[in-house]
């Protein structure tokens, strides 16, 4: 049973579910569609299109909250209204790539597909998960086009995982907990810890605003390019990792990977005013409350300075990045960050969303990043389908509209690059994959 | 530094783990590498916060080798050492 505490029809939101309001309320301002992200899940096989969508639908129905929406109650506390009963319209697309000597297509074509999956605006303010499911030769594709508003990235994982079980006729969703206090104790702890946010972010803004890409006129749709490692260049990455940045230093090691491979960008554009701001986001529990916590966002930052100076040499990079990763546990900065946007809430999207920029004079980041070294979902098969690679596509906030995001899937490494159409050139964006693969160490 | 007070190191640091990986403390072995228990790299920083903090010294400073960090048991070792 999903325990439902304090009212079966409310769950108030969290200053970090506020936080993406923000980024959802300013990307659906600049691009015409939301902050949403796409979870791929790559299939070795046909898949039972009929039976995946009934049991998909079925699955889903259980879980109201998938259909709610955000508003605000007497106390002025946002919070996520719950409907009685789940519904029976999932959106599911299917499509079927055809190559004329019936073998896979290619996977770009494969990828323009996903990628119009990913830039549709969900139909209305109810809807927060939409299916496509995609078949080629003796490949599919099963893609979970998904709000963050309802999930974040772990949490799509884990919620297909937990489907995953009960088709195989193991336990169901068990103590699933939805609710949450509205927060409104413990004032002076919050002002305390947005003191400190606040001082974190002067100290990191400095007096220019951050290096950024200009943002493409129009409302326009994100492309996506995809490093897919095998595990040997996996364990090759993490060697060279350990070799040059020190023992379990594989997240600063690709952030200050990805921050040569952008500079190299930049510097051909001839763009050379300001630091880069990188906001990492980081998962705040612990393995097993994934299941626990499955509905919205359990995430908070880190904020880094790379300072453009540094950026054509790696090892002040990294001593760098490490450095500021050590000061940012050490102070607890991402645990101010969930304590602080707490008292954010009452500010309404488009004010918060101003308010951000103002740090950064006017911009919010260089561009997004994450590391994801452990896959939420667990088991091998998709409804009896081996899966050959999981990786996730998702619609990095605008501003900054471009993210690098490092994920691993059954010990093999994928690299997403993210980025509003008309940021880049493809050749751009192909010249970023190479020299990332190259500062990987695996040309 | 004798046997008790390495042992005393040990069991804090496998509490530590064991909290950061939110698993129970018997189930970790001191022998095994941080990173096969499913320690990752922000996992790892917060342990070496926690060293800092609580055996009040600067690790980052203290020249061990990567080497050092692999495992609670070497870990332990190299704290004794330098306390």
């Amino acid at each position: 049973m999903i325990t439902l505490p304090y009212s079966r029809n409310k769950r108030y939101l969290t200053g970090i579910d506020w936080i993406i309001h923000v980024l959802n309320y300013m990307t659906r301002k600049e691009t015409g569609a939301g902050f949403m992200s796409q979870v791929v899940m790559e299939l070795h096989g046909k898949v039972d299109l009929l039976q995946t969508e009934s049991s998909l639908s079925a699955f889903i129905k259980k879980y109201p909250v998938l259909n709610g929406h955000t508003s605000r109650d007497f106390n002025l506390a946002p919070y996520w209204k719950i409907p009685t009963a789940g519904t029976d319209k999932i959106s599911f697309e299917t499509i079927h790539i055809k190559d004329s000597q019936k073998k896979e297509a290619p996977f770009d074509d494969v990828l323009t597909s996903l990628e119009k999956g990913i830039n549709r605006p969900f139909k209305n303010r109810k809807e927060h998960i939409v299916f496509h499911l995609i078949s080629t030769g003796e490949k599919s594709y099963v893609a979970m086009t998904f709000d963050h508003l309802v999930f974040d990235a772990r949490n799509a994982e884990a919620f297909l995982n937990i489907f995953q079980k009960e088709w195989e006729g193991g336990e169901d969703s068990g103590n699933m907990t939805i609710t949450e206090p509205a927060h409104l104790s413990m004032w002076t702890d919050k002002f305390k810890a947005g003191q400190r946010v606040n001082r974190a972010f002067i100290k990191i803004a400095g007096k220019a605003p951050p290096r950024v890409f200009p943002l493409p006129s129009g409302k326009n749709g994100f492309k996506f390019k995809i490093l897919s490692f095998s595990r040997k260049e996996t364990e090759a990455i993490a060697e060279n990792a350990f070799n040059e940045a020190g023992y379990l230093m594989l997240m600063p090691y690709a952030l200050a990977a990805s921050v040569c491979a952008l500079h190299g960008i930049f510097k051909v554009r001839g763009i050379s005013s300001g630091d880069y701001v990188i906001p990492v986001s980081i998962d705040t529990r612990k393995q097993e409350e994934i299941t626990k916590q499955m509905f919205f966002n359990h995430v908070s930052f880190f904020i880094f300075k790379a300072k453009a100076s540094d950026a054509s040499d790696f090892k002040a990079l990294l001593k760098s990045l490490k450095e500021q990763m050590y000061a940012q546990v050490g102070s607890d900065l991402p645990g101010d960050i969930c304590k602080a946007s707490l008292l954010m809430r009452i500010a309404p999207a488009s004010l918060l969303g101003s308010l951000l920029k103002l740090y950064f004079k006017g911009e919010i980041a260089s561009f997004c990043f994450s590391y994801v070294g452990k896959t939420a979902y667990t088991s091998p098969y998709f409804m009896g389908n081996k899966i050959t690679n999981i990786f996730h596509m998702p619609r990095t906030p605008v501003p900054p509209g471009i993210g690098i995001f490092f994920q691993q899937s059954n010990e093999k490494l994928n690299v997403i690059l993210s980025y509003l159409d008309g940021m880049l050139s493809a050749d751009e964006a192909g010249l970023i994959l190479t020299s990332l693969k190259s500062r990987l160490g695996v040309e | 530094m004798d046997k008790d007070s390495h042992k005393v190191i040990e069991e804090s640091l496998i509490r530590e783990v064991a909290a950061i990986l939110s698993r129970d403390p018997g189930s970790i072995e001191p022998d095994i590498p941080l990173h096969e228990m499913g320690l990752d790299s922000l996992g790892f920083v917060e342990l070496l916060v926690i060293i800092e903090k609580k055996f009040k010294i600067k690790l980052m400073e203290s020249g061990l080798t990567r080497d050092d960090f692999r495992t609670i048991r070497a870990l332990s070792s190299k704290i004794g050492a330098m306390e």
